[in-house]
């Protein structure tokens, strides 16, 4: 479920369940599908980008990104005007990836993933600006490949989809913290990956 | 050696600290060299990142699927359909000859605008940059106008952002900002202060729609909506908020 802020006056009162302050907000005559499509079809490139990093597969992307747009249509009766229309549908997207044969597989086996993240991790401190300069894309984007799920949806939410750290903690169920050490390790790895890569001893 | 405001480089790059904060950041960076190499190597990162990781678009088969399941989720009734676009142009129309023959004694930059956010709600795209997301409209202007302004955050409000776009003012150009409230739009005009500012006139006239102006912070900005008076003057002082410094 996803966390949101009460407010009123400027003041936050506390934070309540979004998804079910939607489903019982009374209004369910909806908007007209032409306001969703006006909201959701610039948001089809974006997801369909971020559904491949997620499942890595062109046929499953595209499913995903029709089931999230299928479920976006059918909830928009319950969309609350005014909140964040965008981390709605990546939410949805997210979700919907969750309970896919291959977000089910990652599930299972994310925990060691962060596991074994732990353990070959090396720290840089020392900028390695000449590097990246360096790497083109194609490199890039292998080290984005490589990166585990958990810490590669943070990075590219953070990056990509220019969110901020608040909204990808909504979109992934995680608390902000949370987001900000992923992505510090996503970084971290980034690094590694290139220096690594372009055959370079890394010196303090 | 480690600088103890390393810790915020990143931050400061992904521009999550206060703005305060963010200002006692860049102060420093002008005397720490270790600071400032982090910095441009985590934006370089960050930028390798973004043109790395938008890799790939929706297939054209994906495209026409979904355009074609939202054609087919629409239920509305042909006749109904056909109803509305008549109804549209018959409004628009009447709005267009109720503006035209409003006596001129109203501001014609006023009646210009009021104009142009006609033509808008008749356009099939009223906007170029479709987004609710403030944090998204706001950068798409960047470069397209000379001068920047802030959007007000929506959240806990009943006004949406549905997007923006730039527009001219005889040679001016600024910003339209379309938002809607209970089914009302509202567009938000904002361009460059001119030197010799004059308060635009608003008083006694007899617009179809409620028009606000005002001049904030080198800005110059005006509010035309068929909304109540109440909902414009609130998104206006929203938006006023937004730009106080
Ligand atoms: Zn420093």
């Amino acid at each position: 479920m996803q966390d949101c802020k009460v407010s009123a006056g400027g003041i936050e009162l506390g934070r309540s369940n979004c998804v079910s302050a939607i489903a019982f907000r009374g209004d369910v005559s909806g908007l007209p599908n032409q306001d969703f499509e006006i909201l959701a079809l610039p948001l089809l490139d974006p997801l369909y980008n971020f559904a491949r990093w997620l499942c890595g597969d062109a046929d499953e992307a595209r499913d995903l990104v029709q089931e999230t747009f299928a479920k976006a249509l059918k909830g928009f009766a319950s969309f609350r005007q005014g909140t964040n229309f965008r981390a709605w549908m990546f939410t949805i997207l997210r979700n919907t990836f969750l309970t896919s044969r291959t977000g089910l597989e990652w599930r299972r086996t994310e925990q060691e993933d962060e596991e074994n993240f732990e353990e070959s991790a090396v720290t840089h401190d020392t900028p390695e600006i000449a590097l990246i300069r360096r790497a083109d894309t194609e490199m890039m984007r292998q080290a984005i490949a490589t990166l585990p799920l958990a810490f590669r949806e943070v990075l590219l939410l953070v990056d990509i989809e220019e969110m901020r750290y608040q909204e990808v903690a909504d979109v992934l169920r995680i608390p902000v913290g949370t987001v900000m050490s992923r992505l510090s390790r996503a970084r971290k790895q980034l690094r590694e990956y290139i220096v690594v890569t372009l055959g370079v001893k890394h010196e303090m | 050696m480690k600088c103890e405001w390393r810790q915020d480089v990143s931050l400061y790059v992904d521009d999550e600290l206060e703005p305060a904060r963010q200002q006692e950041v860049a102060a420093h960076l002008r005397r720490c060299a270790e600071c400032a190499a982090a910095v441009m190597e985590h934006t370089e990162l960050k930028k390798a990142v973004r043109i790395a990781g938008r890799q790939f678009s929706a297939p054209p088969e994906l495209h026409a699927g979904i355009g074609e399941s939202l054609r087919s989720a629409d239920v509305r009734p042909p006749l109904w359909r056909w109803s509305f676009v008549v109804l549209s142009i018959v409004a628009v129309a009447v709005l267009g000859f109720v503006l035209f023959s409003i006596p001129r004694r109203i501001n014609p930059e006023i009646a210009e605008l009021v104009d142009q956010h006609i033509t808008t709600l008749a356009s099939a795209s009223p906007v170029d940059v479709v987004s609710s997301d403030r944090h998204t409209v706001k950068p798409w202007f960047q470069g397209k106008l000379p001068f920047s302004f802030n959007l007000p955050e929506l959240t806990n409000s009943r006004f949406t952002l549905a997007g923006g776009k730039v527009v001219y003012l005889g040679q001016t150009p600024g910003a339209e900002l379309l938002y809607e409230v209970s089914k009302h739009k509202i567009s938000i005009f904002v361009f460059q202060a001119r030197g010799n500012e004059r308060a635009a006139s608003l008083s006694n006239h007899n617009l179809a729609f409620t028009v606000n102006a005002w001049s904030q912070g080198g800005l110059r900005c005006y509010l035309v909506t068929d909304a109540s008076k109440e909902d414009a003057s609130q998104l206006a002082s929203m938006f006023q908020a937004a730009n106080r410094i």
